[in-house]
């Protein structure tokens, strides 16, 4: 008897305990914070705001656009918090509407304009020649180069093809192919575009380090300008590269550079860049490919039918020393007294010995 | 039976049948042919001919390093080579195949990350390698048209497995599949062979080079 006494007691206590660990238990957590504003909110306003129509609904929705938050917040701690409307995002839905996009209007517009100047170009001029050959070749491209070159430019194309699909499909291919292979080719181009975009940085990287010299600008590409980069006739004087080309080893960097970094934080957008840094990227991306792509059209002609000989030169790394002297005679000059010097050296190292 | 069907079935054990019994008979061949014994009287080990030539051919070659400056050329291979072994038999989807159609390999698939990781090393490699096959002289006069069509196959059948990657496509997916029952039937009769041919050709020279008591 005596112990199921003390038993209950025992019991009576653990329950009081208990009783009061449970009603602090919000003043240990903080909680009890949360519910005390609610309290004193509800005793200053009873029920939820603005239902006696105090303000519009244009009112409202205006206050969110303009970065109000309140409703429906992401997660605390996300780069977005706070944000229910993202009034930039209009900007940029206008701007990259697949079917009313300027983008796609003034991009689709302008690479066929430059098409067809190259076309056009090709059928008054033809092709620069440089006469008869001389027979003799000198080095203008190194092993390293050559391969540096040729592997971006595969990777420029495959993203080229890739990323105007994606940029293009909707208004262009999709009429063409219909939903279903449209659908196909978007996710298969979409694949390959993310995965080789590290690749095409990578790659730009070597394009930088193996052709930056001869790419700073010099007072001799004022003479080619003047005389018109030598396309219409008469001798334009240039070093190891002519104005023309430098203006694209700079195009291929910047632009690339800008393709690059933004590629990367739309390839990561969770860990990189907020949600307007994105649409930022996006359309920088968009119009740096465009650049890209428009100027690539003009270089990848002169490098094959529009100049004789110049694309020996990124094969075999080898061009005839006429083809030098009519495009690069200042760099052509410095080659050979560079190899008569060694020559000499080489003599009178013979010599010597 | 759709083709997809058709590709996972009858067609990937055709394809897949090929492989093994030509790749093995061309191996038999090369091991248990046999040839005249050199008459001449050996100077040198042939054996350690043989192992210097299996290993030291994994360093680059020292005039490489030199004026020819080709030393990307090793890393070019090392980055394809490893990368392509990797996900082809790390990826998950690969793994899943393999355990499905063949054994039960018992290791866990990469993560998705070091799958495009490893993509991304194996194409930078592969498109520098075949590149160089176009503008070096040198190679490209000693480069075979089954040389072109073995990268240029390979190179496709990667591809084809990169843009399956969505993994939302039968089409995609079959055509990948495809592709790898093509190259799995060009293999034995062509240089990819070299996949399991390395150590030997490498022993066979070296050990050759080592009798004569020269390196390979
Ligand atoms: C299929 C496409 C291409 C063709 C046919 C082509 C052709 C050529 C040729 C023949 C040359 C030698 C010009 C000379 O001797 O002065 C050259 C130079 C060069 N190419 Fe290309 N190319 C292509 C794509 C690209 C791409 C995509 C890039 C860059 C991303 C690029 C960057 C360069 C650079 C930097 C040079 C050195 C001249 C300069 O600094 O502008 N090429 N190309």
């Amino acid at each position: 008897m005596a112990i199921n006494k003390r038993h209950s007691a025992v019991r009576l206590l653990w329950s009081l305990f208990l009783l009061a660990f449970l009603m602090a238990m919000p003043a240990l957590t903080g909680n009890d914070s949360l519910l005390a504003q609610e309290s004193s909110a509800a005793r200053a306003e009873p029920g939820p705001p603005n239902t006696l129509g105090k303000r519009s609904d244009a009112e409202i929705w205006h206050d969110l656009r303009l970065g109000a938050g309140g409703i429906a917040n992401p997660p605390t701690g996300s780069r977005e918090a706070g944000a229910v409307i993202n009034a930039e995002g209009w900007e940029w839905a206008k701007l990259r509407n697949p079917e009313k996009s300027p983008i796609v209007h003034y991009g689709a517009w302008g690479l066929l304009a430059i098409l067809g100047l190259l076309v056009l170009f090709y059928l008054i001029r033809g092709p620069v020649g440089h006469g008869e050959d001389s027979g003799r070749r000198i080095l203008r491209f190194r092993l390293s180069q050559r391969v540096v070159h040729w592997s971006i430019a595969f990777v420029f194309i495959l993203m080229g093809l890739t990323g105007l699909s994606i940029l293009f499909g909707r208004p262009f291919i999709l009429p063409l192919i219909g939903k279903e292979a449209h659908s196909i080719l978007l996710t298969a181009a979409m694949q390959a575009h993310n995965l080789f975009g590290p690749i095409f940085a990578l790659f730009l990287l070597g394009l930088f380090v193996h052709f930056l010299r001869g790419n700073f600008p010099s007072l001799v590409d004022i003479k080619w300008l003047l005389k018109g980069g030598g396309f219409f006739g008469g001798h334009a004087p240039a070093g190891r590269y002519n104005l023309g080309e430098k203006a694209w080893f700079w195009t291929a960097v910047i632009a690339g550079g800008a393709l690059s970094v933004t590629g990367f934080l739309m390839l990561f957008p969770d860990y990189l860049a907020t949600r307007n840094t994105i649409h930022l990227s996006e359309l920088i991306h968009a119009i740096a490919a465009l650049v890209m792509i428009g100027f690539s059209l003009g270089h990848i002609y002169l490098g094959t039918i529009g100049t004789r000989g110049t694309l020996k030169g990124m094969v075999d790394g080898y061009v005839d020393e006429n083809w030098a002297r009519a495009h690069h005679d200042r760099w052509l000059e410095e080659e050979l007294e560079k190899a008569e010097s060694g020559d000499q050296a080489r003599e009178t190292a013979e010599e010597g010995a | 039976m759709t083709l997809l069907e058709l590709l996972e079935g009858p067609l990937w054990i055709a394809s897949a049948s090929i492989f093994v019994v030509f790749a093995a008979f061309r191996l038999i061949v090369i091991l248990f042919t046999g040839r005249r014994e050199a008459e001449a009287r050996p100077v040198g080990s042939p054996f350690l001919g043989a192992l210097r030539t299996i290993l030291g051919h994994f360093l680059p070659w020292r005039r490489l390093l030199g004026n020819g400056k080709a030393w990307f050329v090793t890393i070019a291979g090392y980055s394809f080579h490893i990368g392509l072994f990797v996900l082809l038999l790390f990826a998950a989807p690969h793994v899943e195949f393999i355990r499905e159609k063949i054994v039960n390999l018992p290791w866990d698939p990469i993560p998705r990350w070091g799958f495009i990781l490893s993509a991304q090393f194996a194409f930078a490699g592969l498109i520098t390698l075949w590149v160089r096959r176009f503008v070096d002289p040198v190679v490209r006069l000693i480069s075979r048209p089954d040389d072109h069509v073995a990268a240029g196959l390979t190179f496709i059948v990667m591809l084809t497995g990169c843009m399956a990657l969505g993994e939302q496509s039968a089409f995609l997916r079959g055509l990948h599949l495809g592709l790898v029952e093509l190259w799995l039937i060009y293999f034995p009769f062509s240089s990819l062979m070299h996949t399991f041919t390395w150590p030997f050709s490498r022993g066979f020279t070296g050990a050759m080079a080592g009798r004569r008591g020269t390196r390979a």
